[in-house]
């Protein structure tokens, strides 16, 4: 019995090694990288939690995570309410072509996130397409350089985004939908309960994990948000589009701050672990 | 429980033991020297009887730049061939955020493209990446050859508290590449206005094409709205000024080097649709794309970047501002710093290149392939290049007056995002031209406390 456990450990020693060298190992260094003051290369200075407290202290390192904020709702939120939605529309009858649907729907995702940042640019852009819709209806007054509007440009990021997982959160939904047994759908139409009660119901308790994954997976996401940003609007106008992972970016790489940079991402990581532990918990508890 | 150990307590143990390594480790960086050791002096340097060398070059340059640098490269070896020169070429972002890891790679880099200031090379000095220059200066004469107003450009005192005086750590190129004004020839004459000189005549230019329903000025400020504002400062600051600034004399603030003036006239060129229309949501790429399309009359741009062809040469013209106060201050540098690994195992041989880069021949090349030659003005132009006539005609007015300044972002790593953000506050209405200074000078005034600690 013994044997079979020191060789079991034999066995997980590589991928182990592997885990240390690439992922325990640096996340260790950047932990301490972030009590420290470093260009990246001269002698570093402790600094002991200033980095942290730049979350405090810097109104615009603050202002990154209500941004990140605002775009948990049109990352995660949005698409969750309308997956759920058409999947329970969908599912509620066989439709011809349904599977082209998915994959239209479920396209976004697959595209990379830097083809659809540039497409939207384009599309938000004062000539695009969305203005000129609006000139062509007669609201030209409503026009404006959507990602350059220091009121808009969030929202129209978070749009993309919305447009990005809710093609996903829908598939996903779908197929929780179809492991849903059907003999409680027919008991509560035999029970009298209407399109409405039924979704609350049935669909919505037997959707639980599959509302953990989405949950978890899009707001990580937008905690993360990069690419989007940093292909659009670099963070501007101002300052209103930065998210903690272009600050981090700035940091490590435009402007030597590696300390700085090392605290943004400890705090993103952790926010994350957060994240999906909560969300564990909260879809494990009956 | 059994008391041996169980694989999993060894685990255990062993992440233990792994975090706590990561933990204790020494602080970071703490093996550089804090300064730069000085180099044996140089006696003298003859590249031909270096034997067989090898060296990497990593620059940042494409399209014609590239063609130049190519040549360039190409002369060198036709002249030593004994020494082989490796190009690689990477994007200037790219580059610029990577090289201070690049350069202390084994397989790195032997000569680099560095940008200037604090941002890139400043870090790469202090970091002891790339050698003091100083004994090659004097071996080479480049003391004499260079002007003091672009050496200083490359200059760090060696306890790297201060930029612009002290040691050489980069060398320029045979090129510059100032900021100025591009025009469209066929607009402007059709609207009968002459290429205006001065600040009142360009004002005056731009309302008449404004009455005229024309676009005046073409503008993007989505990513990069500053060369108009820094062009601007160099027609209402004196050179003086802006290089007391960027050089960090903490008694000069930013509304003395002109930038308050030169941010309220953008705001009231912004207010007055004198720009194109929604240039908030307008990036560089595209309004340079619109503007050699023809829209707009004037545009704010770095020399060279329009990337015209031949055929569109001929449509555009070029004007060196002049500044309030008399003379030409022009926004200019070498479009790099060239640098020295310390690693290189050949640094003399590197050092001959970086001087060839400096040398008559480089400012000829330059021209051949459209560019704007420096340090040297015994050069030819071709006769059917007309823009680059007017721009090396224009340009020169900057080297007469000794009017070159360096670029303002120099001042420190955080400058150039604190210009852009402000900017689009003001032009959102959410900041004004003195608070845009008050900025700047604050982000200037912490670095410079910073580094002095």
């Amino acid at each position: 019995m013994r044997r079979s456990r020191w060789m079991g450990l034999a066995m997980v020693l590589v991928p182990l090694l592997f885990y240390a060298v690439f992922m325990l190992a640096p996340i260790c260094q950047s932990f301490s990288y972030s009590f420290y003051k470093w260009d990246g290369h001269s002698a570093a200075t402790w600094v002991g939690l200033d980095n942290y407290l730049s979350f405090v202290t810097d109104p615009v390192l603050a202002s990154t995570l209500s941004h990140v904020l605002v775009l948990i709702g049109f990352f995660a939120l949005l698409p969750i309410v309308l997956g759920l939605a058409s999947a329970a529309l969908i599912t509620r009858r066989a439709l011809p072509g349904m599977a082209l649907f998915r994959f239209i729907y479920f396209l976004p995702q697959v595209l990379t996130s830097v083809v659809v940042a540039l497409v939207f640019k384009r599309l938000y852009g004062p000539e695009g397409p969305i203005n000129e819709s609006l000139r062509a209806v007669g609201l030209g007054s409503w026009t404006k350089a959507w990602l350059g509007d220091f009121d808009w440009a969030l929202p129209a990021l978070g749009l993309i985004g919305t447009w990005v997982t809710f093609g996903f959160c829908m598939v996903l939904f779908i197929s929780g939908v179809s492991s849903i047994p059907t003999e409680l759908y027919e008991a509560a139409r035999v029970d009298g309960a209407g399109p409405l009660r039924e979704f609350f119901a049935v669909t919505l308790p037997g959707l639980r994990s599959q509302l953990a994954v989405a949950l978890t997976l899009t707001i990580t996401g937008a905690l993360r948000t990069f690419d989007l940003v940093w292909v659009t609007t670099r963070g501007g106008p101002g300052t209103s589009t930065l998210t903690p992972a272009i600050a981090l970016y700035r940091a490590a790489f435009e402007n030597p701050q590696v300390g700085q940079a090392a605290a943004i991402g400890i705090v993103m990581a952790l926010l994350c672990l957060l994240i999906a532990v909560a969300i564990g918990r909260i879809a494990e508890r009956e | 429980m059994n008391k041996q150990t169980s694989p999993l307590k060894f685990l255990r143990l062993a992440v233990v033991s792994a975090l706590a390594l990561g933990l204790t480790a020494c602080a970071p960086g703490s093996q550089a020297p804090d300064t730069a050791p000085t180099a044996a002096p140089v006696t003298s340097i003859d590249p031909a009887s270096a034997g067989e060398v090898t060296l990497r070059l990593t620059d940042f340059w494409g399209a014609n730049e590239g063609e130049w640098i190519e040549s360039m490269v190409a002369q060198f070896e036709a002249k030593y061939p004994n020494i082989h020169i490796e190009r690689t070429q990477e994007d200037w972002g790219q580059l610029t955020s990577t090289l201070n890891l690049q350069i202390s790679e084994e397989a790195g880099p032997d000569i680099a493209t560095a940008n200037n200031g604090w941002q890139s090379l400043g870090t790469l000095a202090k970091g002891n990446l790339v050698l003091n220059l100083d004994q090659y200066a004097a071996a080479f004469g480049w003391d004499k050859l260079i002007p003091s107003t672009i050496a200083r450009q490359n200059e760090f005192s060696t306890d790297f508290t201060k930029i612009g005086e002290g040691s050489l750590f980069g060398t320029p190129i045979a090129r510059v590449q100032p900021i100025g004004i591009y025009y469209n020839i066929e607009k402007l004459t059709k609207l009968n206005v002459a290429p205006p000189a001065t600040f009142a005549e360009f004002e005056a230019a731009a309302k008449k094409a404004k009455d005229a329903g024309e676009i005046p000025i073409n503008y993007g400020s989505q990513d990069s709205p500053t060369a108009a504002l820094l062009a601007l400062q160099a027609v209402f600051g004196t050179a003086g000024s802006i290089n007391d600034y960027v050089y960090g004399n903490p008694a000069v603030t930013a509304e003395q080097t002109g930038l308050t003036k030169a941010a309220e006239t953008v705001q009231r060129w912004n207010e007055a649709g004198w720009f194109t229309p929604d240039h908030a949501g307008i990036d560089y790429q595209t309004a340079v794309a619109n503007f050699v399309d023809g829209k707009g009359i004037f545009r704010f741009e770095y020399q060279g970047s329009l990337g015209l062809s031949v055929e569109q040469q001929s449509k555009f013209g070029y004007i060196q501002m002049r500044n309030e106060n008399g003379g030409t201050v022009g926004v200019g540098a070498s479009p790099a710093a060239l640098v020295i690994a310390t690693k290189c195992k050949n640094p003399d041989v590197a050092a001959a290149f970086l001087d060839f880069l400096m040398s008559q021949p480089a400012a000829q090349t330059a021209v051949d392939n459209g560019l704007i030659p420096l340090l040297h003005s015994d050069v030819t132009t071709p006769a059917n290049m007309p823009l680059l006539k007017q721009e090396i005609e224009q340009i020169a007015t900057i080297g007469e007056s000794d009017g070159y300044v360096p670029y303002f972002d120099w001042a420190s790593p955080g400058m150039l995002d604190v210009l852009v953000q402000q900017m689009q506050l003001m032009y959102g209405g959410r900041a004004t031209p003195a608070e845009l200074s008050t900025a700047v000078d604050v982000e200037r005034n912490a670095f410079l406390a910073e580094s002095a600690s």
